[in-house]
C-alpha cells in the first residue's frame, strides 16, 4: 500500500519545520546557549556585606602590588635612581637603569596601571563598606589611605601629565593630565578623607590608619616642597611610637616579598654603587652612592663572583630582607625623617644632625636587619653639606622603599642641584652614556585616554 | 525567561516561515525500480570506488570491489545516472526503470591524467565539485601517508594546497600555526576550524598547562593520518559560510576512511626513521686579554677596541684575540643528537554492502633529536643521581590509535556511519627558546671559550654554556597524557527519492594530564627557591559535542531547472574544565604535587554555545550552470547581552562554460568552468568577553594569607561576532585530454566589526584591554594550483604540481583608537595586522677606516646611521608561497620518485636569538670579531649603542626555498609479494626537511617558538631548528 501513496512535499516540510520549530521551543534557545563559567565573579555577586569584605580584601592586595608584592616602581624607581643597578636580560629594566625609558616601556606601564588600580579598587571598597558595612570605619579609612598612597607615589615617581580616571563604575571616566604638585594635593586630600573617617576613634585599626594617613600626608606635602606643614602634620595627632610601622606582609603561599625575590631570588637587580662594570673595564658612575661598597649596615651588601641573570653582571645582593620580610609603607622613621628635613628647610642643620644621630644611636629593625648603633656624623658645616648628608642618610634609610627618585627629583626642585649633579651620570656600564630622564613616563598606552597625549614635560 | 520566549519565536517562526513559504510541490511517486550499475574502466576492469547517482534524486551510493553499485528505491520512468571518481572522466548514463524490476547498467569510465576530487564535502553534505562556486583545496591523505613522510595531520596540510601557510613547531609533537588566506582577525584567534565526519574536532593549539618557551602541544597533531582518506581545505567565509560563528579563518574537512564492499582486505604498514638536525648553529666570540689570560668582555660596546677607556684605575684591560667556541657544535658538549622514529599499524577493511567496516590500529614513537651531552652523561653516571629518562632524552611522543568506521545500509532508505577513534599519546618536552630555565638560552648565550666554570653551587663544568648545563635544565620534566575519544554518528535518511534528511551527532573528548616535576635539589639554579623542587599536575577535560541536523530536497520544475534546497540547525557545544594541583618546595624523594610543601590549587572552565539556522537553495540550469544561495543565523553564548544573533549570507555560481553548445575553443581546451562566490561568516568572541566581572585573588595581610576579590573584566554588552565577508572569483582549465589542469582564483576578503583588544588607559586602573567590535581587515590574494601529466608513457611518465598563491593584508580601520606601538611592532592602518617596524639603519660609513663601525653622538664622527622614525619594515608572515611537486614514474610505473620544494617569500624574519646574543649575551660576531661584515657591525651598533636602539637590523630576510620532502618508492614485483603472501607490497624512502636555501641569518626561517602561542609574530629566539627526518616505510596489502 505504502508504494501508492502519494506525498505532498509542501506538507512533508511544513511537518519537518513544525517538528523542528516544536523541539527548539519546547528547550529553549537560551538553556542551549547557557555557559556559566564558575571562573568569574558576576558584579551583583559583591553587593553584599561578604561581597563588600572581599572587595576590601582584594584592594589591599591591590596596594601591596605597588610596595613589595610585585615588581613596582619601588624598584624601578631605584633603578632609575642609584639604589639598584641592572642584571638583567630585559631591555626595560637595562633602558631604566640608563635612564633612557622608552614611553612603551612594558614594565613601567605595568607599574602605572598597578597604582592606578589601587585608586579604582578603593574607590569600590569605599563605596562598598559605606554601603554594606558602614560600621568598619577604619576599613573605609583604610581604603582611603591606600589610594593616597598611590596618588603619593604616582606623584613622586612619574612625570608631570599623570592623568587620574576612575574605572570603578559602569562608565568610564577619563581624566585629564595633571601636575605632580596636583596630584600631590589629591593625595593630600586622600589622606585627610581618611583621617576626617577616624579622627577621634581609639581603637587599634583606627588609630594605625589615621598614623598611616598622616604620615602620609607629610610625605605629600613634603612633596610639594612644604617641609615645616609636613613637620606640623606629623605633630598633629597622637604620638608616634618610634616602633609604629604600617606593614605589608608577605608569605610564600600568596606571594614572596618582591623586593627579596626580584634582586636576591631572581638575581635580575644588584645593589647600586659608584663603580659598575665589574669585569674589566669598570666605570665610575657620578652622583651615585655606592650603596654595595659603602659597608653601611642599612645596607648590608655581598659580593659574589657569579653573575645574575643576564649572565654577565656580578651580583651585589643584600640581605636586607628575606623571603616573607614584612616592609614598612610607612613608618615611624619616615616621620622622624620628616621632622629631620624640616629642620633642613630650616637651615638648622645641629638639627637636622641630632634627628639623623638619634636615628643612629639606637637599634632598630630594618627590613629582616636590626641595625647595629652607628657612629655619630659630623656635621659638614654647610647647608649644601647637609643637604646630601641629610639625603645620604635617608637614602640608606629608606633603601629600595620607594621614596628615592622622589628625593632626588627634589634635590633639584627644591635644594638647587641639576639632573647632572644629582642622578648617575657617566658610561653606563651595559652600553652608552646615561641618558637625561629623571622620572618615569605616563605610558603610551594612556594615549587611550582621549584627554590625554603625553607627559606635559619630563622636568624633576 | 523573556528574552528566552523571545528567541524561541523567533526560531520557530523562522523555520514555520520556511514550511510556508515552500511551495507545495505535488510529485506523483507512483512504484518504484532498482538500478544496478556496473562500471568498468576501458580495459574492461570493474572499477571500486566510483560515486553513482541518480541525477536530480538524493539517491547514490558507491561501487564495490567488483565495480558493482545498487540504487533502491528509484522511481520508475527514465532517469539518468552518473558516475564519478577522481582520476576518470565523469560519465553520464540514461536508463529506463520499471517498477518493480531490476534494471541493469553498464558505465565505462576513461581515464585521465589529471583530475580533482570528483566530490567534495560541504556544510550541506557531498555535492560534485563542479556545482561549487569556490575553490576547495583537497588533499588525498591515503595516498599521501602511504608514499610520503608524513608523520603527522601538519605534515599533509603543508605545502599542498595554494593559500595554506602552516609553520610547525621544532620539537616532536608540537603544534603549529596555520593561516588560511591569510590574517584576519586582529586579536582573535586565527586557526582555522576542524570538522572531522561531520562533526567539530577539537583543534585547541598551545594545549598544554605549563609554559616551556617553546611551541607545545596541539590536539591537531592527535589524530593519525594513516586513518584520513582525504582533506577539504574550504579557505574562506564564501565558502564557509554554513559552517557558522568561527569558521571565517576557514575549514578543515577531514573525512576518515571507510571499508568498502568485498573481501576483507589487510594492511599492513611499517616504518623506521631517524631524526637529525643539519641546522648551521652560530660560534660564540669573547674578547681575550693574553695579560689577563682571561675574557676582556666590553659590556655594550660594539666593536673590537672601541669602549671608552675604563674610569677606574687598574680596572682595564686590552683585547688581544678573539676566542670562538660553540658547545653546539663540540661533540663532547652538544645536546644535539640523533633521533629516531618508527610506525607500525595494520588496518582491515571491507564487508558487504550492507555492513562494511574499517579497522584500523597503529603505534608510533618518535624521539627528539636533543640528548644529554656526552659529559654530562659521564657527570650524572658519576654520581648515580638525577639521570632521569626524561633528563637524557627530554622530547619525545609516543601514540596509539585505534580507530573502527562501520557504514551500514539498514534499509534502501537508511544509511548509518558509525566513527570511533581512540588516542592515547605521551609525550614530553623540552623546556627551550623563550625560557629562561630553557637550554637554548644557555647553549646560544655562552662565551667564545670552554672552560667558563662551573653551575652555580655545584661543580658541574659549564663547557661554554652560559650559566647552566643542558642537564640542569632537562631535570625538569615536562609531561602530557592524553586519552582522547572521538565518535560520530552519521545516519542518512531518505524517505523519498527526493529527499535526504540527515544527522550528524559527534563527541570529540580528550582527557589531558599535564605534568611539571622538579625533584628537591635537580633543576636550573633559576633563583633561590628553584632548586627546592616542585610538582603540578593539571588535569583538563576538552570537549565538542556537536548535533547537526540537514534535510535537502530535490526537485526538478523544468527540464533544464534542478533545485536542491537544504534546511539544517547545528548545535557546537565546547566546553574546557581543568584543575590544576601544584606548588613548589617537594621533600626529597617525594614528586606528588601533594607533597608540596608549598601547595596550589586551580581550576579554570571555559564554555562556548553556538547554535545556528541555516537554509540553502542550489538551482542547476542544464546541469552546467549552477547557483547557491544560502543564510545561515546563529547565536552564541559569547555574544552580549544587547546582541541577540547574526545572520551570514552567501552565494556562488559555478558555470561550465565549455559544455554550452555555442562554446567553441581549441582542441586542446578540454572544459571551462568559471566560478565565484560570496558569502560571510565570523568568528566569535571569547567566552567572557561581553561580561563585567570580579576575580579571586589572594593576599597576604598581617601575616594571614587572606583571599579577596579584585576587579576583573569591565566586559562589553553590545559584543558581537567579528564578521568577514569574502568575494572570490576564478576559474578551472582542463588542457590536453585531461593532462593538464590549471585552477585559478582570487580572493578578496573583508573583516568588519573585527574585534579588538583595545587597551583600556592604564590610568583608568581596570584590565588591560576590552574587546570592542572597532576594526575593518582586508585580504586580497591570488591562487594557483596547476597539475601536470608532462610524460604520459605506459612504462614511465613524469608530472608537476604547482601551487602558489599571493597574501595582501590591511588594517583599514582601528576604529577610532590609537596605533598600538610594541617594541617591534605596530599596529597602524593602511599597514599588515602582522607588520615589523623600526627606525632603519639607513647607512654606515667606516670613516676612520679602522674596519670598525661605532656609533658617536657628534654627526661628523658616527659611523652607524639610523633613520629619525620607525617605519615598516616588512611582512611578519610569507606574504608569497610556492610548493612545485615533481614526479616521475619509472620501470613500468613500479618506482616512483617525487618531491616538494616549498618556497616562502615576503616577509622579514625576526633574528632574535642574534639580537639577544649582541645586545645581552655580548658573544655575537658583529660584536666581537673584528673581521664581521660591516653590515653586522651596523646591526649590533644600532641595537646597542645608537639612541635608536632599533632592532631593525634583526628583521631579516625570511625568504627561503626548501626541499621539503623527497621520495622513492618502489612496488615489489610479485616474486617478493608471492613470498610474503601479500597482493601488493611497497617499499618507500622518503626524508623530509633535506635541503634549505635562504638568505636568512639565523638558525633556520621557519624555527618559530610562537607557532602555538596564537600570535602572528614568528621568530627566532634561542630556538633549534627543525629535525631531517629518513624515513623507510614497508607497505604490505594482503
Amino acid at each position: 500500500m505504502r508504494s501508492s501513496m502519494t506525498i505532498t512535499r509542501g506538507s512533508a516540510w511544513r511537518t519537518r519545520a513544525v517538528a523542528v520549530a516544536l523541539l527548539l521551543g519546547a528547550c529553549s534557545t537560551d538553556t542551549l546557549l547557557l555557559a556559566p563559567d564558575p571562573d568569574l565573579v558576576a558584579p551583583e555577586k559583591v553587593l553584599s556585606a561578604e561581597g563588600a569584605n572581599g572587595v576590601y580584601l582584594g584592594a589591599l592586595g591591590r596596594f601591596r602590588d605597588i610596595t613589595g608584592g610585585n615588581e613596582s616602581s619601588w624598584l624601578f624607581g631605584g633603578l632609575l635612581a642609584d639604589e639598584w643597578s641592572t642584571s638583567s636580560t630585559f631591555v626595560q629594566n637595562d633602558e631604566t637603569d640608563q635612564r633612557q625609558i622608552q614611553v612603551n616601556n612594558g614594565s613601567v606601564t605595568g607599574m602605572f596601571r598597578d597604582l592606578a588600580r589601587v585608586r579604582t579598587a578603593s574607590n569600590q571598597a569605599i563605596a562598598g563598606l559605606a554601603t554594606y558595612q558602614p560600621t568598619r570605619i577604619a576599613e573605609r579609612a583604610e581604603m582611603y589611605f591606600a589610594r593616597g598612597f598611590a596618588e603619593l607615589q604616582l606623584a613622586s615617581d612619574f612625570c608631570n601629565g599623570i592623568p587620574l580616571s576612575n574605572g570603578a563604575g559602569d562608565s568610564l571616566v577619563f581624566g585629564s593630565p595633571q601636575s605632580i604638585a596636583q596630584v600631590f594635593g589629591v593625595a593630600i586630600a586622600s589622606f585627610d578623607s581618611a583621617r576626617a573617617l577616624v579622627a577621634g576613634r581609639t581603637d587599634t585599626s583606627s588609630v594605625r590608619v589615621e598614623r598611616a594617613a598622616r604620615i602620609g600626608k607629610a610625605r605629600a606635602q613634603i612633596g610639594l616642597g612644604d617641609a615645616s606643614a609636613a613637620a606640623a602634620t606629623i605633630a598633629s595627632g597622637t604620638a608616634l611610637p618610634g616602633t609604629y610601622s604600617y606593614n605589608h606582609t608577605f608569605a610564600p603561599t600568596s606571594g614572596d616579598n618582591v623586593l627579596w625575590g626580584q634582586p636576591y631570588s631572581a638575581e635580575r637587580y644588584i645593589v647600586g654603587d659608584s663603580l659598575e662594570g665589574n669585569v674589566p673595564p669598570s666605570y665610575l658612575v657620578a652622583n651615585a652612592i655606592p650603596f654595595s661598597r659603602a659597608g653601611d649596615p642599612r645596607v648590608p651588601t655581598t659580593i659574589l663572583t657569579r653573575r645574575g641573570q643576564d649572565g654577565q653582571t656580578r651580583i651585589r645582593r643584600t640581605t636586607l630582607w628575606d623571603r616573607s620580610t614584612a616592609i614598612p609603607v610607612v613608618n615611624a622613621l619616615d616621620a622622624a625623617l620628616i621632622r629631620a628635613e624640616a629642620r633642613l628647610e630650616a637651615s638648622d642643620r645641629v638639627g637636622v644632625l641630632f634627628i639623623l644621630d638619634s636615628l643612629r644611636a639606637s637599634p632598630r629593625t630594618q627590613g629582616a636587619l636590626t641595625t647595629p648603633v652607628m657612629a655619630a656624623l659630623v656635621n659638614p658645616g654647610s647647608q649644601a653639606g647637609m643637604v646630601s648628608l641629610f639625603f645620604r642618610e635617608k637614602a640608606f634609610w629608606t633603601f629600595s622603599r620607594g621614596q628615592r627618585l622622589g628625593d632626588l627629583r627634589r634635590m633639584i626642585r627644591e635644594y638647587g642641584r641639576t639632573a647632572a649633579n644629582t642622578f648617575p651620570t657617566g658610561t653606563h656600564f651595559k652600553g652608552p652614556a646615561y641618558g637625561s630622564d629623571v622620572n618615569l613616563p605616563v605610558p603610551v598606552d594612556e594615549q587611550n585616554n582621549p584627554n590625554f597625549i603625553a607627559c606635559t614635560d619630563r622636568l624633576p | 525567561m523573556r528574552r528566552s520566549l523571545t528567541r524561541a519565536t523567533l526560531w520557530g517562526a523562522l523555520l514555520a516561515a520556511f514550511a510556508a513559504g515552500t511551495p507545495t510541490m505535488v510529485a506523483a511517486q507512483g512504484t518504484t525500480g532498482t538500478i544496478v550499475v556496473t562500471v568498468k574502466d576501458a580495459g574492461g576492469a570493474p572499477l571500486p570506488q566510483v560515486q553513482v547517482a541518480v541525477v536530480n534524486t538524493m539517491i547514490g551510493g558507491q561501487t564495490d570491489d567488483n565495480g558493482k553499485a545498487t540504487l533502491r528505491n528509484v522511481a520508475a520512468g527514465t532517469q539518468q545516472v552518473r558516475a564519478l571518481r577522481i582520476g576518470f572522466a565523469e560519465q553520464k548514463r540514461s536508463v529506463t526503470v520499471a517498477a518493480g524490476q531490476i534494471t541493469q547498467v553498464e558505465v565505462t569510465l576513461t581515464a585521465v591524467a589529471v583530475s580533482l576530487n570528483a566530490v567534495v564535502s560541504t556544510a550541506t553534505g557531498s555535492t560534485r565539485r563542479v556545482e561549487v562556486g569556490n575553490s576547495i583545496g583537497s588533499i588525498d591523505a591515503a595516498t599521501e601517508t602511504k608514499l610520503k613522510p608524513v608523520s603527522n595531520l601538519q605534515d599533509l596540510l603543508n605545502a599542498r594546497a595554494p593559500g595554506v601557510q602552516l609553520s610547525a613547531g621544532t620539537q616532536s609533537g608540537t603544534g603549529a600555526r596555520v593561516r588560511i588566506r591569510g590574517q584576519g582577525s586582529l586579536n582573535l584567534n586565527n586557526d582555522p576550524i576542524y570538522v572531522i565526519d561531520g562533526v567539530r574536532m577539537t583543534s585547541n593549539n598551545g594545549s598544554f598547562s605549563f609554559g616551556t618557551g617553546d611551541a607545545v602541544s596541539s590536539r591537531v597533531v592527535d589524530l593519525n593520518p594513516e586513518e584520513i582518506e582525504n582533506i577539504e581545505v574550504v579557505k574562506g567565509p564564501s565558502a564557509a559560510t554554513l559552517y557558522g560563528t568561527d569558521a571565517a579563518n576557514g575549514v578543515i574537512v577531514i573525512t576518515t576512511r571507510r571499508g568498502r564492499a568485498g573481501a576483507p582486505r589487510w594492511s599492513v604498514y611499517t616504518e623506521t626513521g631517524r631524526l637529525a638536525d643539519n641546522n648551521p648553529y652560530p660560534t660564540n666570540f669573547t674578547g681575550w686579554s693574553g695579560a689577563l689570560n682571561g675574557p676582556c668582555r666590553l659590556p655594550g660596546y660594539s666593536a673590537y677596541l672601541a669602549a671608552p677607556a675604563a674610569t677606574q684605575s687598574g680596572s682595564n684591560c686590552s683585547i688581544d684575540s678573539v676566542r670562538t667556541y660553540s658547545p653546539l657544535v663540540d661533540p663532547d658538549a652538544t645536546p644535539i643528537g640523533t633521533g629516531s622514529r618508527s610506525q607500525t599499524g595494520i588496518q582491515l577493511s571491507g564487508g558487504s554492502e550492507a555492513l562494511r567496516y574499517f579497522i584500523g590500529i597503529e603505534n608510533e614513537n618518535e624521539t627528539g633529536v636533543f640528548k644529554l651531552p656526552g659529559f654530562e652523561q659521564r657527570q650524572f653516571d658519576s654520581i648515580g643521581t638525577g639521570n632521569h629518562y626524561y633528563t637524557r632524552r627530554p622530547n619525545a611522543l609516543d601514540k596509539q590509535s585505534f580507530r573502527m568506521n562501520l557504514n551500514s545500509a539498514i534499509s534502501p532508505k537508511l544509511d548509518v556511519a558509525v566513527n570511533t577513534n581512540y588516542i592515547r599519546s605521551t609525550s614530553r618536552l623540552s623546556n627551550s627558546s623563550n625560557a629562561t630555565a630553557g637550554i637554548g638560552s644557555h647553549a646560544f648565550g655562552g662565551p667564545g671559550y670552554q672552560n667558563n666554570g662551573t653551575v652555580a653551587g655545584t661543580g658541574t663544568p659549564l663547557m661554554g654554556y652560559r650559566a647552566w648545563t643542558p642537564g640542569y635544565s632537562w631535570q625538569e620534566l615536562y609531561g602530557q597524557s592524553i586519552d582522547r575519544f572521538l565518535t560520530s554518528l552519521n545516519a542518512q535518511w531518505r524517505p523519498f527519492s527526493w529527499m535526504q534528511n540527515r544527522i550528524n551527532i559527534g563527541n570529540d573528548f580528550t582527557a589531558r594530564t599535564d605534568n611539571r616535576l622538579r625533584l628537591r635539589g635537580e633543576g636550573a639554579p633559576l633563583t633561590a627557591t628553584y632548586r627546592l623542587g616542585a610538582a603540578e599536575n593539571a588535569r583538563a577535560g576538552i570537549q565538542n559535542f556537536t548535533v547537526d541536523l540537514g534535510s535537502t530536497s530535490s526537485y526538478q520544475p523544468l527540464p533544464w531547472i534542478s533545485t536542491k534546497t537544504t534546511v539544517g540547525m547545528q548545535y557546537v557545544h565546547y566546553a574546557f574544565n581543568s584543575n590544576n594541583a601544584g606548588g613548589s618546595e617537594l621533600p626529597a624523594g617525594t614528586q606528588q604535587a601533594g607533597a608540596n610543601g608549598l601547595p596550589s590549587a586551580s581550576e579554570s572552565s571555559v564554555t562556548a554555545r553556538t547554535l545556528g539556522l541555516f537554509i540553502e537553495e542550489a538551482i542547476g540550469f542544464n546541469d552546467r550552470l549552477f547557483v547557491t544561495l544560502a543564510v545561515r543565523s546563529d547565536q552564541n553564548s559569547a555574544f552580549g547581552t544587547d546582541f541577540q544573533s547574526v545572520a551570514y549570507p552567501k552565494a556562488s555560481v559555478s558555470w561550465l562554460l565549455s559544455e554550452e553548445e555555442w562554446y567553441r575553443s581549441p582542441d586542446w581546451i578540454d572544459n571551462v568552468r568559471l566560478r565565484g562566490a560570496f558569502g560571510a561568516s565570523g568568528v566569535q568572541p571569547g567566552p567572557n568577553d561581553a561580561l563585567r566581572s570580579f576575580a579571586a585573588a589572594q593576599t597576604n595581610i598581617n601575616n594571614s594569607d587572606t583571599p579577596g576579590l579584585v576587579f576583573s573584566t569591565i566586559g562589553n554588552e553590545a559584543l558581537k561576532p567579528e564578521t568577514s565577508t569574502e568575494f572570490e572569483t576564478g576559474f578551472e582549465v582542463g588542457l590536453f585530454r585531461g593532462r593538464y589542469n590549471i585552477d585559478f582564483t582570487y580572493y578578496n576578503k573583508k573583516t568588519s566589526d573585527a574585534l579588538i583588544s583595545a587597551i583600556l588607559a592604564p590610568s583608568l586602573g581596570a584590565a588591560n584591554n576590552v574587546r570592542r567590535n572597532l576594526g575593518a581587515t582586508q585580504n586580497t590574494g591570488l591562487e594557483l594550483l596547476a597539475r601536470g601529466q608532462i610524460i604520459d608513457r605506459e612504462s614511465w611518465g613524469a608530472d608537476l604540481t604547482i601551487a602558489a598563491s599571493s597574501n595582501k593584508n590591511e588594517l583599514l580601520d582601528l576604529g577610532g583608537t590609537p596605533p598600538q606601538i610594541g617594541v617591534n611592532n605596530r599596529v597602524v592602518e593602511g599597514y599588515p595586522l602582522a607588520g615589523w617596524w623600526g627606525r632603519p639603519i639607513t647607512g654606515w660609513d667606516d670613516r676612520n677606516g679602522d674596519g670598525i663601525l661605532t656609533y658617536n653622538a657628534n654627526a661628523s664622527l658616527n659611523e652607524v646611521f639610523v633613520g629619525d622614525s620607525a617605519v615598516f619594515l616588512g611582512y611578519s608572515t610569507p606574504r608569497y608561497t610556492m610548493s612545485i611537486t615533481p614526479g616521475v614514474d619509472l620501470f613500468d610505473r613500479k618506482l616512483r620518485i617525487s618531491a616538494l620544494i616549498d618556497r616562502r617569500d615576503g616577509n622579514r624574519y625576526y633574528n632574535n636569538t642574534e639580537r639577544i646574543r649582541c645586545a645581552s649575551r655580548l658573544n655575537c660576531n658583529g660584536l666581537n670579531n673584528p673581521n664581521a661584515s660591516f653590515e653586522e657591525q651596523a646591526m649590533v651598533v644600532a641595537a646597542l649603542n645608537h639612541p635608536a636602539r632599533t632592532n631593525a637590523g634583526y628583521m631579516q630576510p625570511g625568504a627561503f626555498t626548501r626541499l621539503r620532502e623527497i621520495s622513492v618508492s618502489y612496488q615489489l614485483p610479485s616474486v617478493v609479494t608471492n613470498a610474503m603472501r601479500s597482493k601488493d607490497a611497497t617499499i618507500t624512502f622518503a626524508a623530509r626537511n633535506v635541503a634549505t636555501w635562504s638568505r636568512y641569518r639565523g638558525v633556520d626561517p621557519e624555527n618559530d617558538f610562537t607557532v602555538t602561542d596564537g600570535g602572528n609574530f614568528p621568530q627566532d629566539f634561542q630556538t633549534f631548528g627543525p629535525a631531517s627526518y629518513y624515513i623507510l616505510r614497508l607497505n604490505l596489502g594482503f
